[in-house]
């Protein structure tokens, strides 16, 4: 019999408290995974973007348009490698309720601006020369049946055009997939020269530009370059890299990051008060078993180790118990949230954070026992009663 | 039998601080379980009542026809001028309809929380504005200058963001505003907004002498059909969407509501599982450590019944203190608390955090559940301690 045999019966010589307690970390692991997992996706924006691209917009607010000039003058900065626009469409299909997530581009600079866009070539043809193409993303296609070769009316609920309606005809020629699993395929692009040439008012405005540059180091001089250039005029610019102007859309939801701390921190709170006084108590009411062990000779350091190494065990148990559930239990609703939550999955990191976290805990809660067994004196622990 | 019962249980209370461990960790681990769900229900309800409020329904809201939010609606002044003369709109003193033509356009606002850029609405209107909103009033300050640069500020937003104290110079964009007044609308939507007169917003936003919205104050609530009939037959305006006002920003709170609702009550509930398995545990532990003693009851002639209640009900106390531990520290903690979220116009609506009687109530239910299933197992194994217990020797 060696050591952890040992531990192993020990561990589960109550096999309820063992159960009950491997229960507890198991809840906590399992929301610190769920929620880790969802807070990934909801930052995925920031850490994915890409280090060229920056976003410039009028710095009056987003409802704010710029004038569509402005899009070759930012072309002529040194630099800049590609500049495109897009506009937000407001469109719905159907009904006001559901909502298609539609922007105007200019087809070549915007693929060319994100390369994340896949598509078979003989599609991407289609977008880049047909005016009433729609591209369509994976999961929006998914969630109304479309295919390509469909036609289908989106509805504006911002424009109109110049005879009154709000409804534009698309036919849709490209249905395209995201190389990284954390975009969101749910959105629609259409051809701004189509969408521009019909619009009743606010004609020849875009909603934003993106710009590539050459080099990210000159990303600041570049931004620099852009909202100066536009200084004096009517509409001034505002421009931000990628990750800043993500971060900041994710922050107007709220402060999320603080919210989950909070939880975490509960969850986590909540097993280290029930799982480190029930150690306390199953090695105190050991102590006389301890004292044995010691007069047959176990030195205390070892005595100290095998506790500690109980204490990791069960945490790492539920632990292991509760990144599993998470990864099933994730795994069932990733189809379900695509539209708002892709590449929905337990990643190495998240993965190898929460086992950090269970050994922490475990050394936590093990601590304390380990050093009152340490401690335990053969005299005083045998003569008891 | 209730003798018995209260003699054990006043026991088994007093000898708490035997076990004040496990006893401390049971009720602080449902105090942690309560406390987030009251949390999350305290954002929940805090949202919804600012929303809830907002609107009377005697106010008609006319947008272009199918823009569904003011951000997205563009109405003209000749628009305006005919629903002026409509019937079923109320008159002022002065026998002037009561209508006013708003403009609603985005501004970066610095949330004071995370130090970014947030839209918040700047709404251009009339002087009549302030008589379509029940509760308006002016709680420093003065009104806006009709023609100047000065802005008056919801007593929301002087919470949430930066920089709008009164007499303040803010710029906004390209352009610098006087902070000249302070508003309050009684804790609804429209204390998120910043107000500056009509005609000013029109020309720095570049937007001619269109508008976005109309609000009129009818009649009575029916007057509203009228309205509807007048604005469908005559030729010169485009359609209309005509709503009853609170009926409008009722359908707006729905998402978020749901949302805050789904994530928190589910998470409370696994959370409560965790601390179910701590009460369970402890309760075990509290049957194990008297033992002896209850077997020396039942020898001396109480009933296996009272035993159990006994221990049933040192569960529930320990959860109940819990709860109430939970609810008083999430009350403290949270309860007023200013926080701002993306509406579904697209801009901020800051509201409180609002702790209130019926989640407290919801919040003790599940603290009394877990104390009574993490009790029940180890209650009924102290019925049946076996009598020879007595003569256990440790």
């Amino acid at each position: 019999m060696n050591d952890l045999t040992l531990i192993r019966k020990n561990l589960f010589r109550k096999k309820l408290r063992a159960i009950l307690l491997t229960l507890s970390i198991l809840i906590a692991f399992f929301i610190f995974t769920i929620i880790g997992s969802f807070n990934r996706v909801l930052n995925a924006g920031v850490e994915l973007a890409a280090a060229d691209r920056l976003i410039t917009m009028n710095n009056s607010g987003f409802t704010q348009s710029l004038p569509y000039a402005y899009w070759g003058r930012i072309q002529a900065i040194e630099g800049v490698r590609n500049v495109s626009h897009m506009s937000w469409f407001g469109g719905y299909y159907q009904q006001p309720t559901q909502v298609v997530q539609t922007f105007a581009v200019d087809p070549e600079t915007y693929l060319a601006a994100y390369p994340e866009f896949l598509m078979p070539d003989d599609q991407r043809a289609a977008f880049l020369t047909q005016r009433d193409c729609l591209l369509v993303g994976e999961t929006l296609a998914l969630q109304y049946g479309w295919s390509v070769g469909d036609r289908v009316p989106l509805l504006s609920n911002i424009w109109q055009k110049t005879d009154g309606s709000s409804s534009w005809e698309f036919d849709i020629c490209a249905i395209y997939t995201a190389s990284v699993p954390e975009m969101s395929t749910a959105a629609a692009y259409l051809n701004y020269d189509y969408y521009n040439e019909a619009l009743a008012f606010n004609q020849d405005r875009v909603g934003m530009m993106v710009v590539n540059t050459d080099d990210p180091m000159a990303n600041d001089a570049i931004a620099n370059q852009i909202d100066a250039m536009f200084a004096n005029s009517t509409a001034q610019t505002d421009t931000a890299t990628e990750a800043a102007f993500t971060q900041a859309f994710i922050n107007q939801i709220g402060n999320i990051g603080l919210i989950l701390v909070y939880i975490i921190g509960a969850a986590f709170g909540i097993i280290l008060l029930i799982v480190g006084t029930s150690l306390v108590v199953a090695i105190s009411e050991r102590t006389r078993e301890i004292a044995v062990m010691k007069t047959l000779g176990f030195p205390a350091p070892r005595i100290f180790r095998m506790v500690l190494i109980e204490s990791v065990m069960l945490s790492l148990v539920g632990g292991l118990a509760g990144v599993g559930l998470a990864t099933l239990v994730l795994k069932g609703l990733a189809p379900v949230l695509a539209a708002f939550m892709p590449g929905l999955v337990v990643t190495p990191g998240i993965f190898g954070m929460a086992l950090a976290m269970m050994i922490g805990f475990g050394l936590i809660t093990g601590i304390g026992p380990a050093m009152n067994a340490h401690r335990v004196r053969i005299v005083d622990a045998l003569g008891k009663q | 039998m209730f003798k018995q019962t209260s003699a054990i249980t006043l026991m088994n209370l007093r000898s708490l601080p035997q076990r004040a461990g496990m006893s401390l960790a049971t009720v602080l681990s449902i105090a942690l379980v309560v406390g987030v769900l009251l949390g999350f229900l305290a954002m929940a309800n805090g949202f919804q009542k600012t929303i809830d409020g907002t609107g009377s329904e005697d106010v008609a809201v006319i947008l272009r026809g199918g823009s569904q939010f003011e951000l997205n609606s563009v109405l003209s002044a000749d628009q305006f001028r005919i629903i002026e003369t409509a019937p079923g709109i109320a008159a002022d003193a002065d026998g002037q309809p009561l209508v006013s033509a708003e403009l609603y356009v985005v501004v970066d606002g610095i949330k004071k929380d995370l130090g970014t850029e947030a839209n918040l609405p700047m709404r251009g209107v009339g002087l009549q504005a302030p008589s379509l909103r029940g509760q308006f009033e002016l709680t420093a300050g003065r009104m806006f200058e009709p023609g100047s640069n000065e802005i008056i500020v919801g007593e929301a937003v002087l919470d949430a963001f930066e920089g709008f104290a009164l007499n303040q110079t803010i710029r906004l964009g390209t352009n610098d505003w006087q902070v000249v007044g302070l508003f309050s609308t009684g804790g609804t939507v429209f204390e998120s907004e910043l107000w500056a007169d009509i005609g000013v917003v029109q020309n720095l936003y570049q937007r001619g002498s269109s508008l976005q919205s109309i609000r009129a104050r009818l009649t009575s609530p029916d007057a509203i059909t009228e309205l509807e009939a007048f604005a469908d037959n005559d030729p010169r305006i485009n359609e209309l969407d005509i709503f009853n006002e609170q009926e409008f920003y009722a359908s707006q709170s729905g998402t978020l509501t749901t949302v805050i609702n789904a994530v928190g009550w589910p998470l409370a509930i696994i959370m409560a599982i965790g601390a179910f398995a701590g009460a369970w545990n402890a309760m075990y532990s509290s049957v194990d450590a008297r033992m002896r003693e209850i077997a020396t009851l039942r020898a001396i002639g109480f009933s296996g019944g009272a035993a159990a209640m006994g221990t049933l009900i040192e569960s529930l106390v320990l959860a109940a203190v819990g709860g109430l531990l939970g609810a008083v520290g999430t009350y403290l903690l949270f309860n007023g608390a200013s926080a701002s979220t993306l509406g579904s116009g697209f801009t901020q609506v800051v509201f409180a955090f609002a702790v209130t009687g019926d989640s407290i109530l919801a919040g003790m239910i599940m603290a009394v559940m877990i104390g009574f299933l993490g009790g029940i197992v180890p209650a009924i194994r102290s019925a049946y301690v076996p009598l020879l217990t007595v003569h256990r020797s440790e």
